[in-house]
C-alpha cells in the first residue's frame, strides 16, 4: 500500500515506453512508405496523412464528423450503460433472476452488433434512432455482464454486516453494494465505451450521411488512403481519450484500491 | 443492555443435508459463552441462526422477548475476516453503525472516535482497512459492532487469523469490554485454550450433523488443567471430520 506509487506517477512511468513504441511504429511506417515496397497509392506517408488530417480540420468536415459520431456513441452509450448497470445490479444481487436471464444473455452476446445492422435498419429505418439503439444494445450487453459479475462477487459478509448494523435496504444499496461494486462498474463502463465505438462504426457503415466511419467509407470509394489513414487515426485517438477520461473519473471514486 | 438468547430444538439443513441436529441452548442475559468444536461441526451455523443469517429447519431462536426472524442491530456480529468496508476509513466504518441512531454529524464523529479509542485505536481513525494490520482491523470491527449498541455480541472465530501475541491482547480487550458493558456474548472458536481463557461456560459441539456434546461452566481464577483435559477428551473422542 505505502510503497505503491501514486496513479500520476505510474502514468508518467508508462508514458516513456508508450512514446517509444509509437515512435518505432512511425519509423517503420515511414520506411515502408518511402521504400517503394508497397505499390504507390496504397500506403500514404505520415506526411501525406498529416496533411489530409489538416485539410479535414480546415474544411470543418473533421469537426462535424467527430461531433456526429461522438453524439451517436455518447447517447447510445448513456442509454446502454444505464440499462446494463441496472440489470447487472438486479441479476448480480438476485440469484433467481440471474438463473432465468443468464441463458438468454449467453445466447445474445456472441451475436456481433454488425450482424444486427440490417435488422435495425429494417425496423427503425436509417435514421439516428436505429444507430443509437444499436450502440445502446451492444453497450448494454457488455456493461451488464461486467456489472453482474462484480455485484455477485460482493462478499456476503459485507451485506450481512450491514444488516446486523441496522442498515435498511436503501442504505445497503447506496453504502455497501454500490461502493463494493464500484471497481467492477468502472471496468464495465470503460469496456462499454470501447464497445460503443465498435458499434458506432458498424452503425455508420450501415447507412449514414455523416460521422467518422461514414467518411471512411466515402474515402474508401475514392481510394483516398491518406484520408482513410487520417480517419482511422482519429478513431483510435478518440478511443484512447475516452478511456483516459473514464479512468481519471474512476480514480476519483475508487481510491481505496482493490481488496 | 443485554438479552437472553434461547435456542429450542434448533436444527439446520442446507438443502437435504442436515448440518445441525436439534440444539437446546440457554444463554442468560450478560453471560459469556464459548462454542467450541472442530471445523465443520456446525458451530458457525449456530451463530448464524442466532444472528439471523440462517433460517432453522426446525425449532426456534429467541433473543430477549421476540423470536429471531432475520439479522438485526440488537445482535452484533464480529466476523472471522473482519468484514470491514474497504472504502471507508476506520472512523467511517464505525460511523456506519452509528447512522441508525440519527445523531447529528458532529456527535456521530465524536462517538466513533470514542469507540475507536475504547479499543485502543485512536491513532488509526483516518486510515483505511488496507492500511491496518489484521489485529487493528479486528479492533475496528469490534468497535463497529459495539457502536451499534447490541444487546448480544456474536463472534465467529474472530482472532483465528491473528498471531499469538496479538491474539492474547485481543482476548484481554474483549474480556474488558464485556465486563464494562455486560453484553451477552457468544464466542465461536476451535481453540480450547481460547475458550477457557475467555468464557464463563464452554459448550462443546461436534459430530456430523453437529450436536452439543458437553456443557461445562468455567470457574474464575487460574486455569484448571483437569477441566482442560476433560474438554479435550470430548473433542478428541469425536470421529475425525
Amino acid at each position: 500500500m505505502h510503497s505503491t506509487p501514486s496513479p500520476a506517477g505510474r502514468a508518467r512511468g508508462r508514458l516513456g515506453p508508450a512514446l517509444g513504441a509509437a515512435g518505432a511504429v512511425l519509423a517503420l511506417w515511414s520506411l515502408t512508405a518511402w521504400s517503394g515496397a508497397v505499390a504507390p497509392g496504397l500506403l500514404p506517408t505520415p506526411v501525406e496523412t498529416a496533411s489530409a488530417l489538416a485539410a479535414g480540420a480546415r474544411s470543418g468536415l473533421l469537426a462535424s464528423d467527430v461531433v456526429a459520431s461522438l453524439t451517436r456513441a455518447g447517447q447510445g452509450f448513456a442509454l446502454g450503460a444505464l440499462l446494463g448497470s441496472a440489470l447487472g445490479f438486479a441479476t448480480g444481487y438476485l440469484p433467481r433472476l440471474s438463473a432465468a436471464v443468464t441463458p438468454l444473455v449467453s445466447f445474445l452476446r456472441p451475436i456481433p452488433a454488425i450482424a444486427l445492422v440490417p435488422l435495425a435498419t429494417a425496423w427503425f429505418g436509417i435514421g439516428e434512432t436505429a444507430k443509437r439503439l444499436l450502440i445502446a444494445y451492444a453497450v448494454l450487453l457488455a456493461v451488464w455482464l461486467y456489472v453482474h459479475d462484480g455485484v455477485s462477487r460482493v462478499p456476503v459478509s459485507h451485506l450481512r454486516a450491514a444488516r446486523t448494523l441496522g442498515a435498511p435496504l436503501h442504505r445497503r444499496f447506496t453504502e455497501v453494494l454500490l461502493p463494493a461494486a464500484a471497481p467492477a462498474l468502472l471496468a464495465a463502463l470503460r469496456y462499454g465505451a470501447s464497445v460503443a465505438l465498435l458499434a458506432l462504426v458498424a452503425a455508420e457503415l450501415g447507412g449514414a450521411d455523416s460521422g467518422l466511419a461514414y467518411r471512411l467509407q466515402v474515402d474508401g470509394q475514392f481510394l483516398r488512403v491518406d484520408r482513410m489513414f487520417a480517419g482511422l487515426l482519429v478513431l483510435g485517438l478518440l478511443g484512447v481519450a475516452v478511456d483516459l477520461v473514464l479512468a481519471a473519473i474512476g480514480r476519483r471514486f475508487v481510491h481505496w484500491g482493490a481488496s | 443492555m443485554s438479552k437472553r438468547v434461547l435456542l429450542e430444538g434448533v436444527s439446520v439443513a442446507y438443502g437435504r443435508t442436515r448440518v445441525l441436529d436439534p440444539v437446546e441452548l440457554d444463554l442468560p442475559a450478560g453471560s459469556f459463552t464459548a462454542l467450541l468444536g472442530p471445523s465443520g461441526c456446525g458451530k458457525s451455523t449456530v451463530l448464524g441462526a442466532v444472528a439471523g443469517f440462517v433460517s432453522p429447519a426446525g425449532g426456534r431462536v429467541t433473543a430477549g422477548a421476540g423470536p429471531v426472524t432475520g439479522p438485526g442491530p440488537d445482535r452484533g456480529v464480529v466476523f472471522q475476516h473482519y468484514a470491514l468496508f474497504p472504502w471507508r476509513t476506520a472512523r467511517g466504518n464505525v460511523e456506519f453503525a452509528l447512522k441508525r441512531l440519527g445523531l447529528p454529524r458532529a456527535e456521530r464523529r465524536r462517538r466513533a472516535l470514542a469507540a475507536l479509542a475504547e479499543v485502543g485505536l485512536a491513532e488509526g481513525a483516518e486510515k483505511y482497512p488496507a492500511q491496518l494490520s489484521g489485529g487493528m482491523q479486528q479492533r475496528v470491527a469490534l468497535a463497529r459492532a459495539l457502536a451499534a449498541e447490541p444487546e448480544v455480541l456474536l463472534l465467529d472465530e474472530p482472532f483465528g487469523a491473528l498471531d499469538t501475541l496479538t491474539r492474547s491482547r485481543m482476548q484481554t480487550l474483549l474480556r474488558e469490554l464485556w465486563q464494562r458493558r455486560g453484553t451477552t456474548v457468544l464466542f465461536v472458536t476451535h481453540d480450547i485454550d481460547e475458550a477457557l481463557a475467555l468464557a464463563q461456560r464452554v459448550v462443546v459441539l461436534g459430530g456430523t450433523p453437529g450436536r452439543v456434546l458437553a456443557d461445562h461452566p468455567v470457574p474464575d481464577g487460574p486455569p484448571d488443567p483437569d477441566l482442560r483435559s476433560l474438554i479435550a477428551r470430548h473433542l478428541h473422542a469425536l470421529p475425525t471430520g
